[in-house]
């Protein structure tokens, strides 16, 4: 972890804040979690989600994932997430498209999540899990609020973080998925203690290298265009970390994963 | 006492992917065809009863073939076709009332002469005494049948033989841009650029695109496909243009074995030349005049794809290029650049163009304009540059990426690259054709498939309409057909069964486009 932040709850308002900071969502772009669409698809298909069934996406940032499970699987989406300006203009993307009776966000925390128990037939959390400082509990909190045999759909950085480069372990690094991330065996063990049993796993190490890739582009493209917003950062050190990254999925010490468990 | 073993069946060793028509070679005569997957390579076989069996290669990467079938997007009707649908496609063009794309550019060849003879020319031009050099009226005749059928047409490019030694070329492009075309490209060899300023200066003051042959730079490389050493000519022209502010897509002619290895070098020449905005690589068509060339061997865009990637490690990879949805994907793919000194950002990283351009999976329609702006990037009525049409659409399409205000200067660092297989008679198929969207205007009101008007035999029927000199129909130079090949007057090839040895045609002027002999006009019972 950062030596600038040692407090899990400052570290988790960083986090989100940081995803609505200008600078975060310009180099992050559009597609906010490795896959993007397709990914985000598959995982809906894996979760068998059925029209009319109630789901939870646990950070759901712009809303991204909200509207294509909404559109494609005919769910109604509750998605909470701690930033207060994401949740304020996915409502208002949700009202512009005419969703806004099936899609709805909420402020809230993954460690309480504003909702009753047993309330939703899924619950997904597409690279955010990782990010969670207290998993345990985010995990039981998912468990909590699910039905009995409902699922949940997990997408998220899996890495050792006992070979990771120092220089990942930072506070950007943290932003980016990375610095927190465990090992796919963590990650069932932890939804395992809270009743949840991993029923598939899969690997999409591809999708985290396209998403280096495409950030490693956006920073060139903003050199370019001496965006006011990005004066402050020092490109070459970020490439470098880009680097840094990008290598560790090649070495194998980084990959995405995804993950269903069902709640026994 | 021997035993006989028993019988084993035996696995093809291809995949048969579709099945279409295509036109015999060697008679024009439309034939069943189909499409096979072998080795990871696509293939067009197909039989005529009379010439035999040909086979030809469509697609270098049969998994880049397979994966660019996403991308076509449902086609445009026109506002008026010009001709009905009688013997089916592809004979009835047109466009026929069937034809499943809008023209997105028009090509109007002004002349047949040429101040080059290449051995390589898929309009056969040169200096010939027989040819044709269209009159104003017959250019507004195909000007007003494009405007009829576009409404307000995106690109005319006019083309030739070569255009540039048309007395008349100035009015033609001012006649162009008066009846509302949005873009109008001139198609050159670069020679009038490069040695008489007084037009480059004329042309500035319209402001065409100039698509200007750009094959290389081994002194090799022009003498097999322009028959000349241009190099000092080429870089005269660009300077040109340059000094006159008119932007210019280098369009190379790639041939297998021959200058694949400059496709490298073309693009790192043309980023860094003021006048440049796109490079165009274009395998060489073997329609027309061609040197000797094996159908099965012949290159393809996935085939230039691999070999800019291998050529340029730093800066592409194979997902860079993505299909253009607006014609068959197969026929064309494109990419952008941004470019700033050493720096070469391609546009597919920064954004993901699946969200958008695939049109089979997405059922979520995130962001139309997006969408739309990427629609007319990935079209064949992009032109580039600063006075091209991409400008705004850059601007829209990368607000879609949240890159911000400060780009807006982007068409400056902007490049594209585009990367086009036109068919031959031995690649023809009527699957892809049917939806293209590159026609050639005729002085008689048609929008002709280019592809079709190549291989087909209008273009030998125009021609003779225009010039008045009965026109043999042009066979490929494949090396298989060797031992049945004449040389035609224009340097081009025909076959020898029945025709004379100087190239002059069927003595009755007999139709080119014979008739369907598979598949038509049958009943079991």
């Amino acid at each position: 972890m950062s030596d600038a932040v040692q407090d899990p709850e400052d570290v988790k308002l960083c986090c989100a804040t940081a995803y609505q900071q200008d600078a975060v969502a310009l180099i992050l772009g559009e597609s906010y979690h490795p896959g993007g669409l397709d990914l985000t698809r598959r995982l809906g298909r894996a979760l068998d989600l059925r029209r009319g069934q109630r789901v939870l996406d646990v950070a759901s940032g712009p809303g991204a994932t909200a509207f294509l499970l909404a559109a494609e699987f005919g769910v109604a989406v509750e998605g909470v997430d701690l930033g207060d300006q994401s949740v304020a203009s996915a409502n208002a993307k949700a009202a512009a498209n005419g969703l806004g009776d099936t899609v709805r966000f909420t402020v809230g925390d993954a460690e309480r999540l504003p909702l009753d128990d047993e309330s939703v037939d899924a619950v997904v959390c597409e690279c955010a899990f990782c990010t969670f400082p207290d998993k345990a509990t985010a995990a039981s909190e998912m468990a909590r609020v699910l039905k009995p045999g409902g699922r949940i759909g997990i997408t998220d950085v899996a890495l050792d973080p006992n070979r990771l480069h120092d220089e990942l372990k930072t506070l950007a690094g943290w932003v980016a998925c990375l610095a927190d991330a465990r090992p796919v065996d963590q990650y069932v063990d932890l939804l395992a203690d809270a009743g949840l049993k991993v029923t598939q796993r899969e690997a999409h190490d591809d999708a985290l290298a396209r998403m280096i890739e495409q950030i490693d582009a956006r920073l060139i493209a903003f050199r370019m265009a001496k965006v006011p917003a990005l004066e402050s950062i020092d490109f070459d050190t970020a490439r470098q970390r880009v680097a840094l990254a990008a290598q560790a999925v090649r070495d194998g010490i980084a990959g995405y994963t995804l993950l269903i468990a069902e709640k026994l | 006492m021997t035993m006989t073993p028993p019988r084993q069946k035996v696995d093809r060793d291809e995949v048969f992917l579709e099945y279409t028509k295509s036109i015999c070679p060697v008679c024009k005569t439309v034939i069943d065809a189909e499409v096979n997957v072998k080795d990871n390579k696509v293939f067009l076989r197909k039989r005529c009863a009379e010439h035999g069996k040909f086979e030809a290669l469509l697609y270098g990467d049969a998994e880049m073939y397979f994966a660019s079938m996403k991308y076509n997007k449902p086609g445009t009707y026109p506002l008026e076709t010009q001709t009905e649908v009688k013997d089916g496609c592809p004979l009835d063009c047109g466009l026929c009332p069937e034809h499943k794309q809008h023209a997105c550019l028009g090509i109007i060849e002004v002349n047949s002469g040429c101040n080059l003879d290449c051995p390589i020319c898929f309009a056969d031009s040169g200096h010939q005494p027989d040819g044709f050099s269209l009159t104003m009226d017959q250019v507004e005749a195909g000007l007003d049948a494009f405007v009829r059928s576009e409404g307000e047409p995106e690109v005319v490019m006019f083309s030739g033989g070569e255009p540039t030694i048309h007395p008349l070329i100035l009015d033609f492009i001012k006649m162009a841009q008066d009846k509302g075309v949005h873009m109008v490209t001139l198609n050159t060899n670069g020679i009038r650029l490069a040695h008489d300023r007084n037009f480059v200066r004329k042309l500035a003051e319209l402001k065409p695109t100039i698509y200007m042959q750009f094959d290389g730079f081994d002194p090799e490389t022009h003498i097999k496909i322009r028959g000349r050493d241009l190099r000092e000519a080429k870089q005269k022209a660009l300077d040109n243009c340059a000094e006159f502010g008119l932007g210019v897509s280098l369009v190379a002619a790639i041939e297998k074995g021959l200058n694949e290895h400059e496709l490298g070098d073309i693009i790192r020449f043309g980023i860094k030349h003021p006048a440049v905005k796109s490079v165009a690589y274009q395998p060489v068509t073997h329609s027309g005049r061609h040197v000797e060339f094996d159908p099965m061997q012949r290159l393809t865009n996935s085939d230039i794809i691999h070999g800019l990637v291998d050529q340029c490690p730093d800066w592409f990879k194979l997902s860079d290029f993505v299909p253009v949805p607006c014609c068959f994907p197969t026929c064309r793919s494109i990419t952008y650049l941004l470019v700033e000194g050493e720096n070469v950002v391609p546009i597919p990283r920064l954004l993901d163009v699946d969200n958008y351009l695939d049109y089979v999976s997405n059922r979520v329609m995130p962001d139309m304009s997006v969408r739309g702006a990427l629609e007319k990037l990935w079209s064949a009525s992009a032109v580039p540059g600063g006075d091209g049409n991409t400008t705004n659409q850059l601007e829209c399409a990368t607000c879609g990426i949240d890159l911000p205000e400060a780009l807006k200067d982007i068409a400056d660092k902007s490049f594209m690259v585009v990367i086009q297989d036109f068919q031959d008679p031995y690649t023809l198929n009527v699957k892809a054709l049917m939806k293209c969207c590159v026609e050639e205007i005729t002085p008689d009101g048609r929008l002709i498939p280019f592809c079709a008007y190549n291989s087909v035999g209008y273009r030998e029927e125009i021609r003779e309409q225009l010039s008045g000199v009965s026109v043999p129909t042009i066979v490929p130079n494949a090396t298989e057909l060797q031992p049945v090949l004449l040389t035609t007057k224009y340097g081009s090839k025909m076959f020898g069964n029945g025709a004379d040895g100087e190239g002059n045609g069927a003595a009755d002027g007999s139709a080119h486009v014979p008739a369907d002999a598979t598949n038509v006009g049958k009943t079991l019972r």
